[in-house]
C-alpha cells in the first residue's frame, strides 16, 4: 500500500484552530457542570430546588426528570430514521443515517446521566435497580430497559452499520488505522458479507422499532398510570410521549444536518431533499401533537375533577402560563415556518425582502434580555422589580417574534434555514412541555388538603443540565472526528 | 453453524426475559416483594442484550474455510 498522506473524508482526523477552540469551550462548560455536580454530591440534594410534595410545598421531580424525558425523546429520532431508511428503502436519507444513530446513542447516555444526577446516592441507586427492580413497573422500562436495552441495540446497529466504512478507512495510512481495523473486524465487503449485513440490519430494524415504541410508551406510562396524581393520569400520555419524542428528535436532527451541510467539505451530500422529507415529517408530528394537546385540555376542562381543572387553570392563566403559551407558540411557529415552502412560488417571490441584519439584531436584544431575566430568576442578580421584569419579559418575547416575522420572506425561500429555525423552535417548545408535564401536577395536583407548591431550579441544577448538553456536543463532535459522518463512497475507496 | 448459534442466542435471550419476567422477579404473588434470586432484573436486561448481541455474532462469525 502506498504510504502517501491522503486526507481522510468528512473532516476525519483534521483538527482546525476553530475546532480546537470549540473543544476548549465545550470542555470548559463540562468542567463547570462537573463542579456543580460535585457541589451537589458534597452538600447533598438540598442544593437542588426540589422539596417534598405537600408537606414542604415543593416538587420531588424537576429539571433532571424533565430532561430525562427530553433526551430519551431526542434519541427516538435517530434510530427511527435509521430503521425507516432500512425498512422502506429511503436511500435519499442515507447521508443523515449515521448522524441519527450517533444522536440516539449520545442522547441515551445523557438521559442516563440525568437519572444519576437526580440520585442522592447514585451508586446505591444503580446497584439496587438491578437487584430489586420489577420488570413489570414502567420505571424499570424507562430507567433500565430504555437505557440498557435500547442503548445496547443502538450501539449494535451503529457498530454493524459502520463496519464497511471502517474497513475502507483502514486501507488508508493514518494514526487511526488500528482503530478502524478493530472496528471492521475482518470485513472485506464481499457479496456474501453484504447480503448478510442486509439481512441483519433488516431484522435489527424490525426489532428496534417495537422496542423504541415500547420504551417511549413506558416513559409515558410512568406518568399516565398514576391515578392519584391529577394531570398525569391520562390515556394520551403514552402516545403523546412518542409523538413529542419524534418532534424534538427530528427537530434536532435537522439542526445537526444543517451544521454538517455548512461545515463539512462534502456538505452538499446532505441535500435539500433530506430537509424537505424530514421537515414534512416534523410538520406532521407537530400538528398531531398540537391536536393531542387540544384534546387533552378540552377533556380536563369540560369533565375533569376540581384538581385537574386547577392544573389546567395554572397552565392557561396561572403561574405556568408563560411556559405553556411559550411552548404552544414554539410549536405553532415551528409548524408555520415548515409550512412556508408550500406557499406558491409567485407568492414567495412577492414577499418583501428584509436585510438579515435586522432580525439578527432583534434576536440578540431578545436573548440579552432573556439572559438578564434568567440571572435574576436564579437570584444571582436583582436589578429589576417584579413588575419591570414582567414588562421586560414581554418586550423580549415581542422582539423575538418580530425577528421571526421579519425573517419569514427569507425562510420561505431557504428550506435549510427554515428547517433549522423550526428545529430550534420545536425543541425549545418540547423542553417547555416536558417541564410542564413533570412539575405542575406535583405543585398544583394534590388530592390531600395541602396548599399549592412551588419549584424553581437552582444554579447547580441548571449548570448540570448545561454541562450535559456540552458533554453531548463534545462527544458528538469528537466521534465524527474519528469516524466518517456519512457512508464512504466507492471512489473514496479507490483513492486509497 | 452461524444460523444455529444466532438462533440459539435469540432463543436463550427470550427465554431469560420470559422466566425473569414471570417467575424470578416476584411479579404476581403478593407474598414476595423482593426478587426470588439476587439480581433477577439484571438477568432480564441480559436477555434483551443477548437477543441483540446475536446480530453481532451472525455478522462477525468467520466463514468456514473452503479447501
Amino acid at each position: 500500500m502506498a504510504e502517501q498522506p491522503h486526507a481522510l473524508p468528512y473532516g476525519v482526523g483534521r483538527f482546525s484552530h476553530r475546532f480546537l477552540i470549540l473543544l476548549a469551550v465545550l470542555t470548559g462548560v463540562v468542567v463547570w457542570g462537573l463542579f456543580a455536580y460535585a457541589h451537589q454530591l458534597a452538600e447533598g440534594l438540598v442544593v437542588k430546588g426540589l422539596r417534598d410534595i405537600g408537606t414542604m410545598g415543593g416538587a420531588t421531580w424537576g429539571l433532571y426528570v424533565a430532561f430525562v424525558i427530553y433526551f430519551v425523546g431526542v434519541s427516538f429520532a435517530g434510530i427511527t430514521v435509521a430503521a425507516l431508511i432500512r425498512l422502506f428503502h429511503l436511500d435519499h436519507l442515507r447521508p443523515v443515517s449515521r448522524m441519527a444513530e450517533a444522536l440516539t446513542i449520545i442522547a441515551l447516555i445523557l438521559a442516563a446521566s440525568c437519572v444519576v444526577a437526580d440520585l442522592g446516592q447514585p451508586l446505591r441507586g444503580i446497584i439496587n435497580l438491578f437487584r430489586y427492580a420489577r420488570p413489570q413497573s414502567p420505571f424499570f422500562g424507562t430507567f433500565s430497559l430504555v437505557v440498557s436495552g435500547y442503548l445496547f441495540a443502538s450501539l449494535v446497529y451503529l457498530y454493524l452499520d459502520g463496519r464497511r466504512d471502517a474497513a475502507l478507512m483502514a486501507r488508508r495510512p493514518s494514526r487511526l488505522q488500528g482503530f478502524y481495523r478493530l472496528w471492521a473486524a475482518g470485513y472485506r465487503d464481499t457479496p456474501a458479507e453484504r447480503a448478510r449485513h442486509e439481512r441483519v440490519t433488516l431484522w435489527l430494524a424490525l426489532a428496534i422499532v417495537p422496542l423504541l415504541v415500547t420504551a417511549h410508551s413506558t416513559l409515558g406510562f410512568v406518568f399516565g398510570i398514576q391515578s392519584g396524581r391529577p394531570g398525569w393520569y391520562s390515556t394520551l400520555q403514552a402516545p403523546g410521549f412518542v409523538v413529542l419524542a419524534g418532534v424534538s428528535g427530528i427537530g434536532l436532527l435537522l439542526i445537526i444536518a444543517a451544521i454538517m451541510r455548512v461545515t463539512l467539505p462534502e456538505g452538499k451530500e446532505v441535500h435539500v431533499g433530506i430537509f424537505r422529507w424530514l421537515g414534512t415529517l416534523l410538520l406532521f408530528l407537530t400538528v398531531v401533537y398540537l391536536y393531542f394537546m387540544v384534546a387533552e385540555l378540552l377533556t380536563t376542562l369540560y369533565t375533569g375533577t376540581r384538581h385537574e381543572a386547577e392544573i389546567s387553570r395554572s397552565l392557561l392563566v396561572g403561574e405556568y402560563a408563560w411556559l405553556f403559551w411559550g411552548s404552544v407558540t414554539g410549536l405553532v411557529l415551528g409548524a408555520l415556518v415548515l409550512s412556508l415552502r408550500f406557499l406558491p412560488t409567485n407568492v414567495q417571490t412577492r414577499l418583501p425582502s428584509v436585510s438579515p441584519r435586522w432580525p439578527v439584531l432583534l434576536l440578540i436584544g431578545a436573548l440579552l434580555l432573556t439572559g438578564l431575566l434568567a440571572l435574576q430568576g436564579l437570584d444571582l442578580i436583582s436589578p429589576f422589580s417584579a413588575t419591570t421584569a414582567r414588562w421586560l419579559a414581554s418586550v423580549a418575547a415581542v422582539l423575538a417574534l418580530l425577528a421571526l416575522v421579519l425573517s419569514l420572506p427569507y425562510l420561505s425561500r431557504n428550506l435549510v434555514a427554515a428547517s433549522v429555525i423550526a428545529g430550534i423552535l420545536v425543541n425549545l417548545a418540547a423542553i417547555g412541555k416536558r417541564i410542564l408535564i413533570v412539575v405542575p401536577s406535583q405543585t398544583h395536583g394534590n388530592l390531600l388538603p395541602y396548599g399549592t407548591g412551588w419549584y424553581q431550579p437552582t444554579w447547580s441544577e441548571i449548570s448540570i443540565i448545561v454541562g450535559l448538553f456540552a458533554l453531548g456536543a463534545l462527544l458528538y463532535t469528537l466521534f465524527f472526528k474519528i469516524f466518517p459522518v456519512m457512508e464512504v463512497h466507492a471512489h473514496e475507496e479507490g483513492a486509497a | 453453524m452461524r444460523t444455529v448459534l444466532t438462533i440459539a442466542m435469540v432463543l436463550l435471550g427470550f427465554f431469560l426475559q420470559f422466566i425473569t419476567y414471570f417467575f424470578l422477579t416476584a411479579p404476581w404473588d403478593p407474598v414476595y416483594s423482593n426478587p426470588r434470586i439476587p439480581f433477577a432484573p439484571a438477568l432480564f436486561i441480559l436477555g434483551v442484550m443477548l437477543v441483540f448481541l446475536a446480530a453481532v455474532v451472525y455478522e462477525l462469525l468467520p466463514d468456514r474455510q473452503v479447501q
